[in-house]
């Protein structure tokens, strides 16, 4: 049997950052990870990190932009000290070797973010993630970490009401084994997937997610989806805002900048929440251009600029949408980009099982409560894998020996024979499509309750044809339409949980618009929601909201 | 934008290869309507859906930032995910795709990416910091625009091995860093930052870096403009600044041999251009990579070709010339 003192499932930037915590620690540390650790989502992350480390800004304003852009839902004592901790993060990835672009003073250059009060986002040109994700890997490297590089979790393994392991078997050759370890920490990253319109790439299925789930850990705020204003036609690619933080500007199709009516002082820069709604409701009412977008326009910062900060913005215009921001405004129009929801952990990571921690965008602190401002998660994903990676390798320090018995590994074994055995079915990826089209239709950026359940309905209906599913290829080596229909099954969890949070919350709030709700409820539903499995469906309870210094306000860009 | 592009019929040829069932490499065809722009990666992703869900390959991002998907597209490497289908059926009539070179082949378009992998560990790929000389406490290492400016486009490196695949040098030599290891390399080798220059330096003069034949195959091959050959050269030009220079690379110009398949490339290429005849030659080369790539294991050992030598020559006529721009 493997075993180690600490699992981390996920090598995005929050699960390295919890393993090296760990390791740091002097631990016996495995890192998990379906695919390569670069090839993580995020490194897809474009604009950049949020850190209040200019003159005129402060920890203050960070913590206030960040409490208000949540729409009051963030718990005010995690974000206090998530944006403490930014200054020392970013310095910290720059000593690992982390290359960000610089100002002329040799200080690290900043730009504008959406519900900002001031420009505080560093960036690395516009592949920020990617220059986080190689300076951490690179650093990682100096550790001794074992990395089981391309094997798939499937479950993570409780028993006596602790955290006894995980399940995952290698993609090369589909054998399942056990992992046992002491603490498991999470950090499998988004589930965008579960929408056919996403910025998220193919591998962001919520596996993590799903698993923590059905061991019985709580998940928070599902219900929160943020949907990006600015995302290529057709394909989805995220085009930044940083692009809008340079200077670029949204016009509908009369040549209007309609966010002046929308947002009248920050425009173009309001939340994103704010943003999207705008660009629907130009569309919707008839301004926008023919098949269904509005316009950015960049040209007007002149192609040197376009071209030194905004370079993988041009290529993916070019390449994808057979446009040249140079010359040519870029149709864009909103596509789900984050979930503010995920594995319920408090400020140390710690999820409600003994021993499971989870942290980046697969956990929910939460201090993105409604609404995620910009530059804040790649932030989240450092500090708060840190804190889990520290605060599990505390936990091992003094917890018992696990272990992994066959029969913990008899649920996943059967459940993929099963899949292999059928020889009629559906295809995973013909309900996943059904799946993405419902949630994309009818869980969108304006929610009403009959598109809701109408959407229940569907969600359940595939999740009753998910039984009946099958996978044809044959082969043990990378078989790729196994884990389509293991990554199939979690979406379809975790849709049904994202609707059934989305129907009980009847406000709006943050990312959450309920038509027949318009306003915050805040004497109701100023709480976070919390569910659980049943054999029934996913049970809701609440929980309250941590506060410290910041009253509700209403929130006006 | 592409709106009122017309769909085309396009024919795939598939390199098919599992372990599993008795290991015999084939081309499946595919036949799809796409519009021209769209990318590989969704061509290949259709036929999962709709055709073959046996069909495997990497892939992740669809953006060009995940590194998951190169391959060989009509024998060059490339990224799926970044390369329309359009130009190439306009250019070869329908689109061959193949595994990346240089790895051994594991199942159909997915490789094993250690050799590719071993070698970039190789470069100690981490800051080397002399404890003398700690980071500024509490604060950013001061870094002026310009010497941001001096890694060039070696951040913008995904990892993809594009660059792995193409290049003659590690097919011909197993001591040879590949050219994304030497980029990276570079990278740390201008890194204000970094403490370790000349230990660098020194150590690659003899580990490699003289075997490059600077036929930019890499830089024609990435899709992130990293320019690999270039900042090889940079690598160079410092090694010699730093403590002379051992050129003893020339006599593994045979092994660019194996990667002329790759001859719509030469024929591009500027160097190339210059010298007489090449066209010909290359035109004349055996009909390209399918021939040896129909066995996985030849990726190790390359079977004899034809033309050695004016091959060679080709090689010693690269050798001489000294304008490296391209
Ligand atoms: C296009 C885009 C641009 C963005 N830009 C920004 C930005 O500018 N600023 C910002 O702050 N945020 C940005 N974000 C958000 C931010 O990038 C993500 O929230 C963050 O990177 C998530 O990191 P993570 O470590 O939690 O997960 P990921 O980086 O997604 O890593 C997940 C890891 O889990 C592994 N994994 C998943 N499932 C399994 C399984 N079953 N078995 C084993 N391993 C598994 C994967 O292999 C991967 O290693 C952006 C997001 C997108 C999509
Ligand atoms: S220039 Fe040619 S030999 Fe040198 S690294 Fe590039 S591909 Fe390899
Ligand atoms: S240098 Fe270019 S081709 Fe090579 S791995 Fe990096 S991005 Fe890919
Ligand atoms: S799928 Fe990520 S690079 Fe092509």
């Amino acid at each position: 049997m493997l075993k180690h003192d600490i699992v981390v499932v996920g090598a995005g930037l929050a699960g390295q950052r919890a393993a090296l915590a760990a390791a740091r620690a002097g631990h016996d540390v495995a890192l998990v990870s379906k695919l390569h650790p670069l090839r993580s989502h995020s490194g897809a992350a474009q604009g950049g990190i949020n850190a209040a480390v200019g003159k005129e800004d402060s920890v203050e304003t960070h913590i206030y932009d960040t409490v208000k852009g949540s729409d009051y839902l963030g718990d005010q004592d995690a974000i206090e000290f998530f944006c403490q901790q930014a200054g020392p993060t970013v310095i910290e990835m720059e000593h690992f070797g982390t290359i960000f672009s610089r100002s002329d003073d040799g200080s690290l250059a900043r730009r504008a973010f959406g519900g900002a009060g001031f420009p505080r986002t560093i960036y690395a040109a516009d592949r920020t993630g990617l220059a986080l994700l190689q300076g951490i890997y690179e650093h990682l490297g100096t550790e001794t970490i074992r990395i089981y590089e391309e094997w798939f979790l499937l479950s993570v393994v409780v028993r006596d009401g602790r955290v006894q392991g995980i399940s995952a078997f290698d993609r090369r050759t589909l054998k399942v084994e056990g992992i046992a370890a002491k603490a498991v920490i999470l950090a499998t990253g988004p589930f965008g997937r579960i929408y056919g319109r996403t910025t998220n790439a193919h591998s962001c299925t919520g596996d993590g997610v799903a698993a923590a789930y059905r061991a019985g850990a709580a998940l928070k705020d599902m219900e929160f989806v943020q949907f990006h204003p600015t995302a290529l036609m057709e394909s989805s690619i995220l085009i930044t805002e940083g692009a809008r933080g340079e200077g670029g500007i949204l016009k509908n199709v009369n040549g209007e900048r309609f966010m002046a009516r929308y947002a009248p002082h920050v425009l173009d820069l309001a939340s994103r929440d704010v943003v999207s709604r705008a660009i629907v409701t130009e569309v919707k009412e008839g301004r926008g251009f023919p098949g269904g977008f509005v316009h950015l326009e960049l040209m007007h910062l002149g192609k040197e600029k376009i071209e030194s900060r905004l370079q993988e913005i041009c290529d993916f215009s070019r390449t994808y949408a057979g446009v040249d921001p140079v010359t040519e405004p870029i149709p864009v129009y909103p596509a789900q980009h984050y979930m503010m929801g995920g594995i319920s952990t408090n400020m140390k990571g710690e999820a409600s099982i003994p021993g499971l921690y989870a942290a980046g965008e697969a956990a929910c602190v939460s201090i993105h409560g409604a609404n995620r401002l910009g530059g804040n998660s790649l932030l989240e994903t450092l500090v708060f894998g840190k804190q889990a990676g520290l605060a599990a390798a505390e936990f091992v320090a003094s917890a018992p020996d696990t272990e992994i018995r066959a029969e913990d590994l008899e649920k996943e074994t059967a459940h993929i024979q099963q899949l292999w055995n059928r020889t009629e079915g559906e295809s995973p990826r013909a309900l996943r499509t059904e799946l993405q089209q419902t949630m994309d239709q009818l869980v969108g950026i304006y929610r009403t309750p009959e598109e809701l359940f109408r959407a229940l309905r569907q969600v359940r209906a595939l999740q009753e044809r998910y039984r009946n599913v099958r996978v044809i290829d044959r082969s043990t080596t990378y078989n790729i339409d196994l884990t389509d229909a293991l990554e199939v099954g979690n979406l379809l969890t975790l849709a049904e949980i994202i609707v059934v949070g989305a129907i009980a919350r009847t406000e709006s709030r943050g990312a959450h618009t309920r038509l027949d709700f318009p306003a915050r409820d805040d004497k109701s539903w100023m709480k976070h929601t919390l569910a659980h499995w049943t054999v029934n469906g996913p049970e809701l309870s609440y929980a309250p909201v941590a506060y410290t210094r910041w009253e509700p306000k209403e929130r006006v860009y | 934008m592409f709106a009122d592009e017309k769909l085309i019929t396009v024919p795939f040829d598939v390199y098919r290869y599992d372990p599993a069932h008795g290991g015999e490499p084939r081309y499946q065809h595919y036949e799809l309507r796409l519009a021209p722009h769209t990318p590989i990666l969704t061509g290949l992703l259709r036929i999962r859906d709709e055709m073959d869900p046996t069909l495997t390959l990497r892939y992740s991002c669809r953006s060009a930032i995940c590194g998951s998907c190169a391959m060989l597209v009509n024998s060059k490497s490339r990224l799926a995910c970044h390369t329309p289908v359009g130009p190439e059926v306009k250019e070869h009539g329908r689109i061959v795709v193949d595994p990346m070179r240089n790895q051994p082949i594991l199942r159909d378009l997915v490789v094993d990416q250690q050799p590719f992998w071993s070698r970039y560990e190789k470069m100690e790929p981490h800051l080397i910091l002399d404890p003398k000389h700690p980071m500024p406490e509490g604060q950013t290492t001061a870094m002026s625009p310009a010497q941001v400016e001096r890694f060039k486009e070696t951040p913008r490196c995904i990892s993809c091995a594009a660059c792995f695949s193409a290049c003659p040098a590690v097919e011909a030599d197993p001591a040879f860093p590949g050219p994304m290891a030497l980029a990276k390399l570079y990278r740390f080798v201008v890194d204000p930052r970094d403490t370790a220059q000349t230990h660098r330096l020194q150590k690659i003069q003899t580990e490699g870096l003289w075997l490059c034949l600077r036929c930019h195959l890499c830089t024609e091959a990435c899709p992130k403009d990293v320019r690999p050959s270039e900042r090889i050269r940079d690598l160079k030009e410092l090694a010699v600044q730093a403590q002379g220079g051992t050129e003893a690379g020339s006599r593994h110009a045979i092994g660019f041999l194996h990667n002329i398949e790759e001859r719509g490339t030469l024929n591009e290429l500027k160097l190339v251009r210059q010298t007489s005849g090449i066209g010909g030659l290359a035109a004349s080369l055996p009909q390209g990579v399918r021939i040896w790539r129909k066995k996985p294991e030849l990726t190790q050992s390359p079977p004899p070709i034809e033309g050695l030598d004016q091959v060679k020559k080709i090689y010693s006529t690269l050798k001489d010339d000294k304008s490296e721009e391209s």
